[in-house]
């Protein structure tokens, strides 16, 4: 392999020598070429407004390859340019420079291509900014993940450490010599249960008729999953459904339509597609 | 808008300038828009001598058949940024000559060229021609964009002048001298053209780097006053390579050459020729290591019956 390589290599490279270096044979006529500029020039002293030259002194060497150097080299020639040929014009006295802004007259590129290029960048900017909502959004929601779960793990532990403190207090009251009582079985049952349903009072948060102990309202969180491990059984769907349809208990009503939900027509299809490249 | 003059009339614009003042009180006079109330303006002198220059340059611009679109559009382009131009239709690759070409100039009245020519449906060449005794440059045209491109968000007045802003590296050499002067004649549009607006609302730059002429065209903005200008480009862009500058217009004795120059069909051959050889090569690898192979046998492997029960 290398051995024909090299051989080939010896074959282009003879090719390859006038990209590399300049030919010597090319002509370079210096008198013919200012012969002849002196045969087409205008003369000396023509006034500069026939010509519009500026002339800008560049004083290092563009990098081609790097776009943008080379084209902020440009715009500062250009830019100089400018403020020369303006000096000139105002010293000559009677010739405006700049377009006054109520000067109207047909310009290089039509109003419709102005149009054009006006909601090419309205549309740039529109999704630039989409994007970085989307960004946002993803942030957050990853944050918000994070945050739940410190939540459950708090509340478990929270809970724990009541459960500890009531073994705790009872294990003195054993030792100072109290004779468990009918609270104390109350305790210890609701212990077990680590819900008050025994009790038979009023329940925050859940409806009269609901036998469920408000998991309905929860949704799904602690419907199917494992129990007391703080996940939630199934997805998102889960819990969508859950809520719609619930798992059990009376519905109190939740399902009846109510003046709001009879005007919602978010859930409706149009039925049909709008075509919106069509032409109108 | 300019006032006519008769050849030779040099001395006696200036008579009725005078005439004009001193009968001030005159009626003045009548023209199809309403009364010119301002007394004419006598035509300045550009030397003591009492001759006046007057920029009379009228350009051809036209291309060769077989053109690409985005060429074409770059030549539109051209067209509609040089007021004191003439558009001509294709012309066939079998009559671009020197004569024809000349011929076509001089019909048109006019006094130099731009002539498009397109190979290949890849390559771009761009003539600068003055008619009809030269000089003559060829380059070629690379980095074409032209004014249709999105990016490109400025615009200007159709028929403004331009300021034409040029590098000081064409002051060095005799051959940029040559186009500098090329450039302003046949870019610079004349001052007093039917066609032109009063204002200056754009700047052309031609800079040189890497031996390549570069264009762009810049929309003036500003906010009030010169200190407030800002620049937007309008396009189009590109980037011409000298290849050849000849005597005559479309050909005569070569004057300049640039050595650096490789025509693109040498590129591309050249690039071609990289790929080619590959099945040849992987023969020539296979023969080479068979001879390698049969160079150095392998010793045997003294350990090969060590682990055998017989």
């Amino acid at each position: 392999m290398n051995m024909s390589k090299n051989d080939s290599g010896s074959e282009s490279e003879g090719e390859e020598l006038p990209l590399l270096e300049p030919s010597k044979k090319a002509i370079y006529n210096r008198e013919g070429l200012l012969e002849c500029l002196e045969e087409i020039r205008w003369p000396e002293d023509v006034k500069w407004i026939h010509k519009l030259t500026i002339d800008h002194v560049q004083d290092q060497d563009i990098d081609v390859n790097d776009d943008i150097t080379r084209e902020m080299a440009f715009y500062t020639q250009a830019l100089e340019g400018v403020r020369q040929a303006y000096a000139k014009v105002e010293k000559m006295g009677g010739i405006p420079f700049f377009r006054p802004a109520d000067y109207y007259a047909e310009m290089v590129k039509s109003d419709s291509h102005m149009l054009r290029i006006k909601s090419r960048i309205l549309q740039d900017k529109k999704q630039i900014v989409e994007a970085d909502e989307r960004k946002k959004s993803r942030e957050a929601k990853k944050i918000s993940k994070q945050v739940q779960s410190q939540k459950l793990k708090e509340r478990a532990k929270s809970k724990k450490d009541d459960i500890e403190s009531v073994k705790k207090w009872r294990k003195q009251r054993q030792q100072s010599g109290y004779a468990p009582g009918k609270d104390e079985e109350l305790l210890n049952s609701m212990l077990e249960s680590g819900t008050a349903t025994a009790t038979g009072k009023k329940r925050p948060g859940v409806a009269p008729g609901d036998r469920t102990g408000g998991i309905s309202k929860r949704g799904a969180k602690f419907g199917k999953g494992i129990p007391n491990s703080g996940r939630p059984g199934g997805g998102k769907n889960r819990e969508y459904k859950d809520s719609k349809f619930g798992n059990g208990g009376r519905k109190g009503g939740r399902k009846q339509n109510t003046a709001e939900t009879t005007n919602d027509i978010k859930g409706f299809n149009r039925g049909f597609k709008v075509n919106k490249r069509r032409k109108i | 808008m300019g006032k006519k003059r008769k050849a030779g009339d040099g001395a006696s614009v200036e008579d009725s300038g005078k005439k004009v003042e001193e009968m001030a009180v005159e009626r003045p006079k009548r023209t199809l828009l309403g009364w010119k109330d301002k007394t004419e303006v006598v035509e300045e002198k550009d030397d003591e001598s009492g001759q006046v220059f007057r920029n009379k340059e009228k350009v051809l611009v036209s291309c060769s058949r077989r053109i690409t679109f985005r060429y074409r559009h770059l030549m539109t382009d051209i067209v509609s940024l040089l007021p004191h131009c003439k558009k001509e239709s294709k012309i066939e690759s079998n009559e671009i000559k020197a004569q024809s070409i000349n011929e076509l100039v001089e019909l048109r009245n006019c006094s130099s060229c731009l002539f498009f020519e397109c190979r290949k449906l890849k390559d771009l060449y761009l003539w600068l021609a003055k008619s009809p005794n030269g000089p003559s440059v060829k380059f070629l045209v690379n980095t074409v964009h032209t004014m249709e491109e999105m990016k490109l968000t400025g615009n200007h007045l159709k028929g403004s002048r331009p300021i034409l802003s040029f590098s000081s590296n064409f002051d060095n050499d005799p051959r940029w001298k040559l186009m500098k002067e090329i450039i302003t004649q046949i870019f610079g549009i004349p001052k007093d053209h039917r066609k032109v607006k009063p204002f200056f609302d754009h700047i052309y730059t031609f800079s040189i780097a890497d031996e390549h002429i570069w264009f762009r065209n810049y929309q003036v903005v500003t906010q009030g006053g010169i200190e407030k200008t800002t620049l937007v480009e309008v396009g189009p862009r590109f980037c011409l390579n000298p290849i050849r500058i000849f005597a005559g217009s479309f050909g005569g004795p070569t004057l300049y050459e640039n050595p650096l120059y490789v025509s693109p069909n040498q590129i591309r051959a050249l690039e071609k020729e990289k790929k080619t050889g590959k099945y040849l090569n992987k023969i020539k690898a296979k023969a080479k290591r068979k001879v390698h192979e049969l160079a150095n046998p392998i010793e045997g492997d003294e350990f090969a019956d060590m682990w055998r029960e017989d």
